[in-house]
This record gives structure tokens, sequence and C-alpha cells, in this order.
């Protein structure tokens, strides 16, 4: 047995009575985050379904996690259960996620929503059709320091946001099974659309809508790029954005207000550096349960429970991230390339 | 590269394998370009270019048959653990002889010369010094010469101390620790000659290799076209990166600094391998021990290890009058510009420290409370 199943259940929907719910993708996500909070819940693994379309995945997490049914085609469920997450590479959101749509069925969606604005209007517009929830897995809004924000920007006691500098720098470790992200045929961007997810997700939150672009720029020859550099403004306010996949650096956000600074640093859940006026910098340290990753997705997962059995709301639903994926489609279409002089690579000697 | 062919380089997630794939891309060459790489998690720099990706575990017999299907050269840069370098190889050198592909080109080191003074050439024996690293590439390059015999057209380069974008071990390493201000040159210790080959005449010479027919069978050095001692390096990168004069470490202060550091070295690298997640979660938790632990780290990376005062020391000169000869190679970045290109690339990346106003494209944030 594994040390998340020997842990005492608990249920975290408060559900005794939980919807039958299909996890659709078997690869790093579903086993990293939503396994280990779905399993938490033993009312909720008695009703659930793997599915991936390669049998050997889906077997493996289902013995881990001790889930009785697995398949490999979600076709098989479209007319069985009540609530699919969707936990598949980014390009098969869209496709995937209308089909259950259509069927009535509530979806919990991976980040990023879609691969572009236009396919995600689609899914927030199809979940309206059907009258069923689309809700979306942008678990940061949940992060304490990164709530703290916003509701300091909404409050206004530091008037109005100046600047706001953001940079996420890591190189990319996530174990990912199909290697979806560097596929190139069946890839869909790079850092932008991945780390960008959540950081232009912030920013448009923040600020209340989607910024204006100002300038974007990026490493990719063709292929996805690895670091992107991107400046925007929104009424007073200018900005810089700066992800790396390629290097690490520290992992923060700052944003200068008229009467004030919030800084924070990206992994720290628990606190951030708040200055009023001239004063000094002070540690607001905020209080939560939801210490990790899994903290967060059991939030979620419990959400999305209710919202398929009581019509509860999404925590975050599609038509709020709307604004950030439109954001990105504008980084892509804007993008020129990094000054990359090491990469001049000068006429090879034909060697003849 | 001759048109139709279509090259297979494992390790290209890696520095040298990444610099080959890119160059091939970039320069146009007709080849195919097939990219190797042992799993997912480090193909980002890659996958910028829209190169075909193979997974090539030199361990995983099927993935190799997989991964060779098709290929007409082989450049095998894949490294790893000892049994990855030696067995590794000798699985690839195996089906490029079932295949027969065309050309083989292994990538080996000059650390196959062991601790040697003097000019060097190919000609100069084995040595093993102990070295898990040397000594597994000098069994690797063996099983390679048996392989020639066997009919497999194998090419074997020794590149000296690469450095440039992407070098870990001689460029970011050194940009971090000539930051942390605990660098300097070291008086009785860093007087050998560094042996410095930039990234690009190193990948330049082994496609000279992978071209010339006369390459095979032979092995060759590939160094750079200037000789500078490690201080000099040392000191040419810290002005490259703007920062103030180095210190003078004498003898007896470089030796006492190293000879004190060896045993914490070793227990942090115990306790990393054994507690690393009661250490994590005491990090978290607890701002001083995360303060404490950052300082103990600085300290160990910033403080040369004695195989490096070894190193720093070490009088020899690793000759390319062989592949100057027989493949025309003509490296062509001294110093100064193989450092501005480095400096240049460490910056883009953030992995040195700038003021915001420097490039506007990478400042840090950093405050505290």
């Amino acid at each position: 047995m594994s040390n998340i199943l020997s842990q005492p259940s608990k249920p975290t929907s408060g559900i005794k009575d939980p919807p039958k719910i299909a996890l659709i993708g078997c690869g790093a996500i579903a086993k990293e985050y939503y396994l280990p909070a779905l399993t938490r819940d033993t009312y909720i693994l008695n009703n659930l379904v793997l599915v991936d379309s390669h049998r050997e995945r889906a077997q493996k997490l289902a013995t881990k996690f001790e889930v009785a049914r697995y398949i490999v085609d979600y076709h098989e469920v479209l007319d069985e259960v009540e609530g699919v997450i969707i936990a598949v590479p980014t390009h098969l959101h869209h496709p995937i996620t209308m089909e259950f749509l259509s069927r009535g069925v509530h979806v919990l969606c991976e980040k990023p929503l879609a691969e572009s604005a236009n396919k995600a209007r689609m899914m927030v517009e199809q979940a309206r059709k059907t009258g069923v929830a689309l809700a979306v897995n942008y678990l940061q809004r949940l992060i304490p320091s990164f709530a703290k924000v916003k509701e300091l920007l909404a409050e206004k006691t530091l008037g109005e946001p100046l600047s706001i500098t953001y940079f996420v720098g890591e190189e990319f470790k996530w174990p990912t099974v199909s290697g979806f992200y560097f596929n190139s045929p069946i890839s869909s961007g790079g850092v932008l659309r991945d780390r960008g997810a959540h950081v232009f997700d912030h920013i448009c939150w923040w600020l209340g809508e989607k910024p204006k672009l100002v300038s974007s720029q990026n490493d990719a020859f063709g292929g996805r790029e690895a670091v992107a550099y991107v400046q925007f403004e929104h009424q007073k306010c200018i900005g810089e954005v700066k992800l790396s996949w390629l290097a690490s650096f520290p992992c923060r956000f700052m944003v200068e207000c008229e009467r004030g600074t919030i800084e924070g640093d990206v992994y720290d859940y628990q606190s951030i550096l708040l200055k009023r006026g001239v004063g000094q910098n002070q540690r607001i340290n905020l209080k939560s349960r939801d210490k990790t990753k899994v903290d967060i997705a059991c939030k979620v997962v419990a959400n999305f429970m209710r919202v398929v059995k009581n019509n509860e709301l999404p925590l975050v639903s599609g038509s709020d991230v709307l604004d950030s994926i439109k954001f990105i489609d504008e980084c892509y279409e804007a993008a020129t390339r990094f000054d990359m002089p090491w990469y001049e690579i000068r006429e090879l000697n034909s060697g003849s | 590269m001759a048109h139709n062919e279509t090259i297979l380089i494992t390790g290209a997630s890696g520095f040298i394998g990444g610099w080959l794939a890119e160059t091939l891309y970039l320069s146009s060459s007709a080849a195919d370009v097939r990219a190797g790489i042992r799993n997912w998690s480090r193909a980002a720099r890659l996958a910028r270019f829209p190169i075909e990706f193979v997974l090539c575990d030199v361990m995983d017999r099927t993935q190799i048959a997989k991964a060779m299907d098709g290929v007409t050269c082989v450049i095998h840069c894949a490294k790893g653990s000892e049994e990855s370098i030696i067995e590794g190889t000798k699985n690839m050198l195996d089906a490029a002889l079932r295949f027969g592909i065309k050309r083989f080109v292994h990538l080996s080191t000059a650390e196959i010369y062991g601790n040697p003074s003097g000019e060097i050439d190919e000609t100069f024996p084995y040595q093993y010094t102990g070295n898990p690293y040397g000594d597994s590439k000098i069994e690797a390059e063996k099983v390679c010469w048996d392989y020639y015999g066997k009919g497999v057209p194998v090419t074997v380069i020794r590149p000296s101390i690469v450095y440039g974008p992407f070098s870990e071990t001689w460029t970011v390493r050194f940009a971090r620790n000539l930051q942390s201000g605990n660098w300097g040159t070291f008086k009785g210790y860093g007087e050998g000659i560094c042996n410095l080959v930039y990234i690009a005449d190193l990948v330049s010479g082994i496609l000279l290799a992978a071209r010339h027919e006369c390459s095979i069978g032979e092995a060759f050095n590939l160094n750079g076209p200037e000789l500078v001692t490690w201080n000099q390096y040392f000191q040419r990168f810290n002005a490259a990166l703007g920062l103030p004069d180095l210190r003078v470490f004498q003898p007896s202060s470089a030796r006492l600094r190293t000879m004190i550091m060896e045993p914490i070295r070793s227990s942090a690298k115990f306790a990393l391998a054994h507690f690393q997640g009661p250490l994590k979660r005491i990090s978290q938790r607890f701002r001083p021990a995360k303060e404490l632990m950052k300082s103990a780290e600085k300290s160990i990376k910033t403080t040369p290890r004695l195989t490096d005062l070894s190193l720093f020391n070490r009088d020899a000169i690793y000759l390319t009058t062989k592949a100057q000869k027989m493949l025309g190679y003509k490296p062509t970045f001294n110093l100064d510009k193989g450092l501005e290109m480095s400096v240049r690339w460490l910056k883009h990346l953030g992995l040195v420290d700038q003021t915001r106003k420097d490039t506007g494209i990478c400042g840090r944030i950093i405050t505290s409370a």
C-alpha cells in the first residue's frame, strides 16, 4: 500500500454520495496531483474510473492508488459519468472537453484550458449551452500569497498599481510521460503557454482585465520557446514578465503601487512582503492549511464534487481565464526572437 | 554533411549533443538530425528547434534499435554512470554493426591521458587515475577499437576543456563562483594549462571528423587556439563579467580551505543522499535553517576540490596537429571571443546578476524583509 493510502481517509468534499467521476489521462499530473487528492476521499475513490489510451499507464496508477476500474477509451464512459477531470496533453483538452460538455457532463480541465482563446471560448460557450460547469485547474489562484495580492489590490489601500514585475525561471524537470511538451507534431506551445498560464492569469486577475501587450520576445527557432520576455501596460501600470525553462533564477513577483509595494516568492505560499508608504518591508504571514500542491488539489477536487452534485460554482471557471489565454495568444502573434549571437553559426567548412 | 544523411546524436539533450543538433539545424546542412534523448525532462533546450526526437537510452537495446533505423551516421555523445559510458557505448556499437552504419563518431575526452605533463598527442598511452569518468572513458574507447576491428567505421574525438553557452561545468559553475566573491586565483595551483576549446570550435571539429573518410579508425584531440593558464582563465572570465579584481589565494591558504571543506562536502553529500526529504522539510519550515543550508552550499560550491587543484596545476598541452592536418580543423574562437559569447548567454538566461538597466531582459528582484 502506498504512503498516500496509508493516511487516514479524509472526506474532503463532504459528500457521502459522490458522483461518478472519470479521470482522463494517467500521466504525471494525474499521478502527482489529482490522484493523491482523489484517493484521500474513499467515497470518491469508489466511484472513480481511470482512463488512458495506454493501458499500462492506467493499470499502473490504478494499482498504485487502488482504483478498481480503468479503461483505455473515454467514449465508454461518455454517458456514464456525471463529471470528468481532463488531464491529457493540452492539444486534447478542447476536443475531449467538448465531447463531454455536449453530453451534459461537468468538466474540470487541467491548465492551460486550451491552445487558443478561440477554442477556450468554444468550450465556455458549450458549457453554457448545455447548462453544465466548466471548471479549470488554475490552482494558483487558491494559493494564499497570490490571493492576498488580489485582496490588497482590490481594496485599493495601496492605491493603483504602477508596475508589475514577474519572473519565473526554473529548469524544466516535469516528469512528463508522453513528452507532449516537446513533441513537435502534438505540442501546443512552450514556456509561455505552460508557466505563462499561471503568471498571466495572475496578472489579468489582479488587474481585473487583460493588459495591453507592449512587446514579446522568445527564443524559439520554429519549435517551442524555452525563454520568453513580455512587456505590457494597463492604465497607469507597466509590467514585465520573464519566463524560463532553461535556467533557475529567483522566482518572484513585485507589484509597485502608488502607496506601497507587494513582493512575493512564487513558492512561498504562506507569506508576502508588504511595504506601506515609505515604511520598511513587513513580512505578512498568511495562515493557511494549504501548504502543498496536493492540499490545493484536495480543495479543487472537493469543490468539483460539489459542483457536480450540488451545483456549487467552480472555484475557477473557464470564463475566468479567457483573458489570460487571449493575452498569451497575443504574445505568440507579436513575438520576435531574442538577439542570440552565439547562434550565429558560421558556414561549416566543406572539408572536401 | 552529404545529402540523404540521417545523423543520430545520442545525449542530444546534453551540452555537446545539444550544440551538435542545433548547429546541424542552423547551418542548413542537408543531413537530417535525429536527437536521441534518454527522457523528456531535459528536452526543453532542443525543442526550440523543429528537430526529430527519439527516445534512446543507451542502456535500452530496444530503444537503440528503433532510434538507429534508417540512420547513416551516429555521433555518440551520451554519458552518465560508468556502466552507461562503457556498456552504453558497447550497445550503440553493437547496433551500429548490425545496422551497417556508415560512420560512428565517439565522443571521448582528453581525460583518458590521465595527469600527464608536456605536449600530448594522440599516441600518448591511456593512463588510469582512479577518476571514474576518465577511467570509464578509457574502457569505452577500448570497446570502440574492438568494434572497429569488427568493421564499424569508428572515429574517436578527445576534447579538452569545453566551455561556452550551456556548459554547466566550465562556464556556469565558474561564473557563479566568480560572482560569489569567494573565488580567486590560486598561487602555486592555478598555473597549469587550461586547454580551453569553445563549443562551436569543438562542434565544427566533430562534424569535420564525421565527414572525412580519412578519420575512420583514428582518434583526434580537439583543443582551442589559445593557451592560457587556469588563473588567466579566471581573471579574464572575471573581467568579462565586469566583476571587481579577484583575490589571490596563497598556496597554503588555498590548500587549507580545500582540506577543511573536503569532510564538510562529504558529510553534506551523505546527508543529501540519505536525508533529503527531512532536510527539505526543515528548510521549508525554519527560515534560519534554510539560510544556514544555503550558506553551507555556497561555501562548498565555491571552494575548489582537491581534484580541482590538481587539474588547475596540470601542465599538459593537448596537441591538435593531427586534426589540423587530416581534417583541416581550425579553431577560430580565441578566449576573448568565447568569453564574450558566454557572458552574453549567461546574462540572457539570468544566470549572473545584472542590474535591470543592463539589458532590460532579466534583472533580479531581491529584497528581504
